[in-house]
């Protein structure tokens, strides 16, 4: 018979522990034998623990409850506990997985349908007012569960002062990530910033990001600040990003944060809602991005003004949070107030293990009443790019590859997350930036900066030649980080196609998915992506 | 409270947006006589120096749309106009010009009644506005909103509902 190598031995040994049981495995080879080449191949006796530091650390995490762990392994809770010591795993979770979060979340969806007729906008105002009901138009005072600002909390500071309170109302319910001028470009925002700084320690504001974390949206959902079934306002359009988790969200201006941080309280009028459903597979080459720009193209930048929307449909049900992310961020572009994916288990499941709270999701009724209500299918959809100056202003990719770019964005709130690196990486993996283009890749966060290095696409990005900056909005509002001169052209992955918006109002932006980015940027010219798929 | 304005006409187009009202590499101003001297700078490099105290904005659909910068609202103001008439403005610049007390006319009919440079009229309290071509009215704003502008702009009216004076604040 064939003597076992080295290796094989060690695993062997590992599985059935004893040279007897080795033997039996092997077909009835004597112990003594098993003895022997182990002495040969220098191998102890065996001396690993029964359960592993990785398998008794998974199971603490996964179920931090001695009981239950030790019922996996079919022993009792206080034999479990003395494995966990021998670990020295002593804490109680923070991070709770899956398996624990379900059974205290177990939520009846039907009991939380406040009225059948109400919108998602109109039972979350009802509620958030105390009132049982509340009518489209009607003007309610609320009270935020979170007020969101960036860089602009400067401006808010200068505001606040004005008022002459002194403390905030909430200091737990405030939350300031720097990331448009990060860090600072200038001599005003440095100042700016130091403010800022100064601020959050007068007024110990628990929930404040310095420079290092990212986009302030991508911070917010990400480390779950807001719930599903909250609300929150924050001195950022894109605030309502934080539809994506069911949660109901919308900006405000600086001196408007200043009323809610000396008050708590803002009014808000209940809004007319949209129905938007989205049926159908996302053909290749045809991304979340790609929806909602056709959608601007249908609903126009004000179709939606002061206006709620709502998704649904089988194309959102299937989709990331991140997905979901893109579609209710670029919702503001058509005026939206808010833009709610309504909660589900894909929400439930990214909140796991980012909160241990208890939230209240809420939905619309059976029978809500929509002001407008858009059907989309996507099977046969194709590319799109939004072409300067307005998002939309949108065509098909193939009717705008004759245009020559010179730069290309890839990041922000819209499109900077993993999966949106991902796309472009694999695209660009083994080919090169055109020789006349500059490729900037901004990851929207720290965390997916760290995810995007172990995965090695910052590898693959650099490589191919692109210049990869550091969390923040970069130069999607032309603050800094690559401003265009007059007459270049830029196709970005952000929000925004302005006259003016990246630099020179003699500049030009067009707007298109992480995959048509990347496909742009190795030919020097608006690409269809699909040539790379 | 509001009554009656009359001022020179800036007639602009659809999607006034705020990177076109105020472009965002000024963001980190604060101070609003500095933020006037950038108003509509994406429109025309010169407008801050055009405009004449009272003048007003007679635009089209969807005014301000875009950022949440109030500084588009504040700039505006601070550089001389006393009132803007839109088909229609974009959710938060409305609020936040509203909160700076930059009074606001809602009016489908105006911007083709109006000619750039003529002198016109507003009547807040009749709700009608007078060109030399013809008249229109146009729907007053919600009570609390008029409550806002009156007061002179949010913060003025959030010290009134808390009760604090002038001499309070630093």
């Amino acid at each position: 018979m064939k003597i076992p190598h080295k290796k094989e031995l060690i695993e062997l040994q590992k599985k059935y522990r004893t040279d007897k049981r080795i033997g039996e495995a092997l077909g009835g080879v004597p112990a003594y034998l098993v003895a022997y080449w182990r002495r040969k191949k220098k191998i102890g006796r065996y001396n690993y623990p029964k359960y592993s530091e990785e398998q008794i650390k998974e199971l603490w995490e996964r179920l931090g409850d001695d009981a239950k762990a030790g019922e996996e392994l079919g022993i009792g809770s206080h034999a479990f506990r003395r494995w966990r010591k021998r670990y020295k795993l002593k804490e109680k979770p923070v991070q709770l997985k899956l398996e624990q979060l379900k059974l205290e979340l177990d939520i009846n969806f039907n009991l939380l349908r406040k009225s059948m007729k109400y919108t998602i906008a109109r039972n979350l105002l009802a509620s958030k007012a105390g009132k049982k009901k509340v009518e489209v138009g009607e003007i309610v005072e609320v009270e935020p569960d979170l007020a969101m600002s960036h860089d602009n909390a400067g401006l808010v500071i200068k505001q606040f002062r004005q008022i002459g309170v002194e403390k905030v109302w909430n200091n737990k319910k405030i939350v300031i990530p720097l990331d448009h001028r990060a860090p600072a470009e200038s001599e005003k925002t440095a100042i700016a910033h130091k403010s800022i700084r100064e601020f959050v320690r007068e007024q110990e504001i628990k929930n404040f990001y310095d420079i290092r974390e990212g986009v302030c949206h991508q911070v917010v959902v990400e480390k779950a600040h807001l719930l599903p079934g909250q609300l929150a306002v924050g001195t950022d359009s894109h605030t309502t990003s934080y539809g994506c988790i069911g949660a109901v969200s919308t900006g405000i201006g600086a001196t408007e944060m200043a009323v809610v941080w000396a008050t708590g309280r803002i009014w808000l009028l209940v809004p007319e809602t949209i129905k938007i459903t989205i049926d159908g597979k996302l053909p290749k080459g045809v991304y979340a991005k790609d929806v909602i720009l056709n959608l601007a193209k249908r609903l126009t930048v004000e179709g939606a003004n002061y206006k709620a929307i709502e998704f649904y449909g089988s194309t959102v049900k299937e989709m990331s949070i991140s997905e979901r992310f893109t579609l209710s961020n670029l919702s503001m572009e058509m005026g939206a107030k808010f833009a709610v994916v309504p909660f589900d288990e894909t929400a439930q499941t990214y909140l796991v293990g980012r909160t241990n709270k208890n939230y209240e999701p809420v939905f619309a009724g059976e029978e809500a009443e929509y002001v407008q209500e858009v059907e989309l299918r996507v099977e046969r959809m194709v590319p799109q790019v939004a072409c300067p100056d307005n998002v939309d202003n949108v065509k098909n990719v193939a009717e705008v590859t004759r245009v020559r770019i010179d730069q290309v964005v890839l990041g922000s709130c819209t499109n900077g997350r993993l999966d949106d690196l991902e796309i472009a990486a694999k695209i660009l993996k083994g080919r090169k930036v055109h020789l006349d283009v500059r490729m900037l890749v901004i990851p929207a966060s720290r965390s997916i900066y760290l995810q995007a290095m172990e995965k090695r696409f910052l590898r693959d990005f650099i490589e191919a030649g692109c210049v990869v900056l550091n969390p923040g909005c970069g130069p999607c509002l032309g603050a800094h980080q690559g401003i265009l001169a007059p007459g270049e052209r830029c196709l970005a992955t952000t929000n925004r196609n302005f006259k003016g918006r990246m630099g020179s109002p003699e500049a030009e932006v067009y707007l298109g998915s992480p995959a048509t980015a990347a496909a742009s940027a190795i030919r020097g010219r608006i690409t269809d992506p699909r040539e790379f798929l | 409270m509001l009554k009656k304005i009359e001022g020179r006409v800036w007639k602009l187009w659809n999607n006034i947006d705020t990177d076109i009202i105020y472009p965002g590499k000024y963001l980190p101003i604060i101070e609003a006589k500095e933020m006037a001297l950038h108003a509509l700078e994406g429109y025309d490099k010169d407008f801050p120096k055009k405009i004449k105290k009272g003048d007003i904005i007679v635009a089209g659909a969807n005014f301000g749309c875009g950022s949440s910068r109030e500084q588009a609202a504040t700039s505006l103001k601070h550089a001389g106009i006393a009132c803007i008439v839109a088909k229609s403005f974009s959710r938060i610049f409305f609020r936040n010009a509203i909160n700076q007390g930059l009074a606001l006319v809602i009016s489908k009919e105006a911007h083709k009644l109006v000619k750039e440079g003529e002198e016109v009229t507003i009547d807040f309290a009749k709700g009608k506005l007078s060109t030399q071509k013809g008249e229109t009215d146009f729907p007053p704003l919600p009570e609390m909103v008029m409550g806002i502008l009156d007061d002179g702009g949010l913060i003025a009216h959030t010290r009134k509902r808390l009760g604090i004076s002038r001499a309070d604040s630093m």
